[in-house]
Parts: structure tokens; sequence; C-alpha cells
């Protein structure tokens, strides 16, 4: 049982929930950039929350299967079809042997995530499935995806009692400018009053320069009272690091394990996602919560997944009767009827990619 | 010695900060809230990461909040003086001095005024001390306490290094895991891995250890290589003298 990669796009890797405990040997976690999105991908397709999936990036891959399985699409819209037909997102999918699977454009957000019902059955690295792709390890042979890849799925000894029960509400993926809210510090007392206004009070654009590693801003310069060197200390995923530029680095899952960079302060953790979606030419603001909001919010996230969990598995949980069953969940939509389509180039952190945009002539089916 | 200062980073971390130097003292403070916390981690405790002068302690909030962690924490750090630590490891990595390996010996014998041998003397005669990991998977940030050499970093970094590098400016000595841009002067080669994803647990070094650089001949360093590559090279270690 095994998906093979038709067309990789531009940055598909498998990722898992992490990779915990080898931070003090230079390692970070690695993991999905949207683990909100990554979850529920997972739960959808009766998966552990965390069990190995893809992460593509901006534009998607076409990949096949070998066997019947079940799937599940979260996260940005990329206008998923099936055998040509759009499929929806947020439930449990069965595809068939030979179906073939196409991921198109993200025209909102930045990453989509492919469950399968197992799991890709890379072997682990350090207890982890995720690729470190700017390290070279984890993953499918520690890299991005390519043409011709062959990944395994995990058996799975039972099927789904009933899959029709495994959907959730759509989630859109955020639009406009995000507030991404911040727990000040460790060193906001390196930066004058003026700076940190700066910082909590204007409007910051995704730069060319964003990827699993990290995103830089720009916008307006954020003031330090000396200079922006420390003594190199941990670094968390979500800490903002302000170099001598003055403007601010958001550190994500690939970041360093440690730097020596002053960090005006940490995005909450429920407030990575928003992070992860993000590209260039988003754009950001900064709040200001309490520890307290941010331990509340994340521990509201976990009881959503677990709730959802709990809906999915429970029997009764049907979807509207007009909803088409999971076998024939392709949307009515004529096959390939775009509004237009259009070839553009896209530049990721200096890299330049040839995409075909297409815009579906029905947006929601 | 000032109070150890407890700061959030973020929702998930705590940052403990002593003094804002880099030293054996200082950093021994880290190492003994470290080895505290391992002996008696609480609930809820995740990774630790020490660094120079700071000790990050990771944490699930949904299963202690941060008030409580922060209480834990000043708990470990009341009794850490009372904890008797282990002696450090030291432990030997075998250094190629040769042209081919150490490109950069030359220009460090000219820059020190001292000839080639004794440059390589002065690298090998004492330990250096490892303060943390990072930069690359097993990447070592090490020092010594002396001042072995004055040179800095080149002025024009080089775009790309082998693995396998030592890399030293002024206190500083550095085992470069994977290859990497790098503009510290190159003094030798060692045939042994930083990191070896085959092996369960992957990394040669840790943070609070010494290392010791043993001068080998290329051919103690060809046979060495071919040890590594089939697994069973092992570096010898010993219990750093007080």
């Amino acid at each position: 049982m095994a998906i093979v990669v038709l067309s990789p796009g531009i940055l598909t890797s498998v990722q898992d929930g992490g990779r915990q405990g080898y931070q003090q040997y230079g390692v970070s976690p690695s993991g999905p950039m949207d683990l909100h999105a990554f979850r529920t991908a997972n739960i959808l397709a009766g998966n552990d929350p965390d069990e190995a999936g893809l992460e593509m990036t901006v534009m998607g891959a076409e990949l096949t299967f070998t066997a019947p399985v079940l799937v599940a699409i979260t996260g940005a819209d990329m206008g998923a079809t099936l055998n040509g037909k759009r499929v929806a997102m947020y439930r449990a999918l069965s595809v068939q042997a030979g179906d073939i699977l196409k991921f198109g454009f993200a025209m909102k957000g930045c990453r989509t995530y492919l469950a399968v019902r197992g799991g890709i059955g890379v072997e682990p690295v350090m207890g982890s499935r995720a690729t470190m792709l700017g390290k070279n390890f984890g993953g499918f042979k520690g890299r991005k995806l390519q043409k011709d890849d062959r990944l395994e799925i995990r058996p799975c000894t039972e099927a789904l009692a009933h899959p029709e029960t495994y959907f959730a509400e759509a989630e859109m993926v955020p639009e406009g400018v995000r507030t991404l809210r911040v727990i000040m510090g460790p060193q906001e007392d390196r930066f004058t009053q003026k700076g940190i206004h700066t910082f909590l009070n204007s409007e910051y654009t995704v730069g060319q320069d964003f990827d699993r590693q990290g995103y830089r801003l720009e916008g307006e310069k954020i003031e330090h009272t000396t200079d922006s060197n420390i003594i190199s200390d941990g670094v968390v995923t979500g800490s903002i690091q302000v170099p001598g530029t003055g403007l601010p680095i958001v550190m994500t899952a690939e970041r360093a394990t440690v730097g020596g960079y002053t960090k005006i302060a940490t995005v909450i953790t429920a407030d990575l996602p928003l992070i992860g979606q993000c590209k260039a030419g988003d754009r950001i603001r900064f709040q200001e919560v309490s520890v307290e909001t941010a331990q509340e919010l994340l521990s509201q996230e976990a009881d959503r997944l677990e709730a959802l969990r709990r809906q999915v598995e429970d029997p009764t949980h049907l979807p509207p009767a007009n909803t088409p069953a999971p076998q024939e969940a392709a949307a009515p939509a004529v096959e390939h009827e775009y509004e237009y389509t259009r070839d553009v180039t896209i530049s990721i952190n200096g890299k330049s990619y040839e995409v075909t945009i297409q815009k579906w002539k029905q947006e929601q089916q | 010695m000032s109070e150890a200062v407890i700061r959030p980073a973020g929702d998930s971390a705590l940052l403990v900060e002593f003094e804002n130097e880099i030293s054996l003292e200082v950093n021994s403070r880290v190492r003994a809230l470290k080895y505290t916390l391992e002996q008696s981690p609480f609930k809820g405790m995740g990774e630790l990461v020490p660094a120079y002068r700071s000790l990050l302690i990771c944490y699930n909030p949904l299963e202690i909040r941060e008030k409580a962690a922060q209480e834990e924490v000043r708990s470990r750090l009341g009794h850490m003086d009372k904890v008797s630590m282990p002696k450090a490891i030291v432990t030997e990595i075998p250094v190629c001095y040769d042209k081919e390996y150490a490109v950069d010996l030359e220009h460090i014998a000219q820059l020190e005024h001292k000839s080639e041998e004794e440059v390589i003397r002065i690298h090998s005669q004492s330990d250096y001390f490892v303060y943390m990991l990072g930069f690359a998977p097993g990447h070592p940030y090490t020092a010594r306490f002396e001042n072995p050499f004055s040179f800095k970093r080149m002025e024009n970094p080089r775009l790309k290094i082998p693995g396998g590098s030592i890399v030293v400016q002024l206190a500083l000595s550095d085992i470069i895991p994977f290859d990497q841009p790098c503009g510290w002067n190159i003094i030798g080669s060692t045939p042994v891995l930083a990191c070896d994803y085959r092996k369960q647990n992957p990394f040669l070094l840790q943070a609070g250890q010494w290392i010791h650089h043993r001068p080998v001949s290329k051919e103690e360093y060809l046979d060495i290589q071919k040890q590594v590559e089939a697994g069973t090279y092992v570096c010898r270690t010993w219990e750093k003298e007080d």
C-alpha cells in the first residue's frame, strides 16, 4: 500500500507531530507549520493526531495510490481534485487504487495537509517521522518529495466502521491582517519603550524570506536600547528575534535551538498556525497577552481537537442529508471549468517557481 | 553570586538566567540546575536546553501552568547547591593536522608567529569545555580558559567547509558536524562524526563535558575513518580531574 508521487508541487514533505527530546543536541522539533490543521486532518482520517502525513506548500502535489485508502485534506484550499473532480476538504475521503489526487495553487493561505489512514510509513529518526528539510534528515530520505517517490502507507488492522461520520466544519484560512498574540520577552528589556511601542502598534508584512525555519517580516524598525546581541540562549518555536536590522524574525518549526539575538516576544502556541498559513505579502500585527491567557487558549485548542475526535467516532454524528457520501464526495462542479488559467512565476526564498493558477468557476460547492 | 532570574519564554517554556557572562563558574550553575531537574523532574516538565548562562525549561501547559512550573523551578534552584554532580567526562577527538586537512595551519602559524608544530602543540595540550550544542545537530560550542591564540575569524567566510573540520579562533575551537559555510580558520580535521544518524544516540558530545584533541597521522586518520564508517570506532573517554 503506497502513495506514488506523480508531481511533487513546490515543497511537499512528510511531517508528524514533531521531534521531541533532542534540542539540547541542536535538533529542532520540525513538524507541521500549522499543527491545528495537521492534527485535524489526522483525526478526520481516523489517526492519532500526530501521525505522519504530508505538508504541501503554496502549490500542491499530484499523487496516486496503489491500494484503496481513506484520506483527509485540511489547511489551505488548493482546489484538490480526485480523478478530475473537485473533492471536499475536512472530511474522510475514500480513494481507490489508481485514483489521482491532484492539488493546485493555494489562492489563500500557504500550507495544505493530507492525512492517510494508518499514516506514512517512513523510518523514524530520533523517534520522529518529521522531515528536517534544512538539515536533510528524517521523513522521506531527509528531503522534499520528488516525482516517482513511493511512500509506504502503514497498514491499519481495522477499517473505520462508519467513515461517513468523519467530517468537520470546513475551516477557512484567515485573510487580511493576521493578529498574532504574543507573550513579551524574554529580552523585552533590551528594547526602548519606543521600540516596544513600534512592535505592538505597527503592521508588518511577510517578506520573500519565509520558510520552515522562520519568517522575516518587513515594516517599521524596532529600536534596541543598545544592540541586538545577547549571550546565546535557548529559542522556542514562536520566538521573535530582532537582530541589528530592527526587523523581526518569527522562528518556526525548523528554527535553530539556540540563538544570539534579542528576542522581544514569543508568539503564543495557539496562534502559531496563523503564521504557518502566511506567505509573502501577508500582513501581521502583534498583540500582547498574558501567559495565563495563552495557556487557556492552548487548553481550549486541545479541548476542541478532543471534542472533534469524539464527534467523528460517534456513529450518530451524520452529515446533513444533502451531503454526498465520502465515496461520492466529488463536487458537482463540471470537470475543469475554470474562470481563468494563468501561468505565473512565484518566488520563495529567492527560488523561482513556474506555476499555473487555475481559479475555479464555482468557488464553493 | 546573584540570584537566578526566571522569565517566561512563551507559554510552554521558562528561561532561567544566571549571571550575564560566559564563564565556567556561571555555566556550572546551569549544569547543576539541569542535573537537579533531571534527577527530580516535575510533572509536565519537557526538554531542557542548556546554554552558556541560561537553561531553557520546556513544559506542557496542559499538565502544569506557568505559576506552578515557576514554583517547581524555584524549589530546584533552592537546593541545587546541595546536589553532588557527577564528574565531567573528557572525550578524545583524534585530529589530523596534515596540510591536506589543516588548510589554514600555515596561515595560523604566521598569524601567531609560531611554528606549525608549536601551534599543534598548543591546540592539543589543553582540554576544551563544551558549553552547549547548537547551530547544527551535534555542533559543540567549545572554549578553554586561557587565550591559546590571538587571531579571530577570517575576513571572507568560506561558502562551504567539509564536515569533520576543526575550526579555531581566540579561545574557541569547534567541530563542524556537516558541510557548512564558515569564517573560522581550519586547523585540522577529525574522522569521527559529531552526529551520526545511524546510531541510537547520534551525538558524540553533550553540554558540560570536555574534549581533548589527540594529533594523529594521516595513516591513523584513514584507519579511524574506516572504523567510523563500519560503526565500530569508539572515542576514548575519561573523567576530568578537578
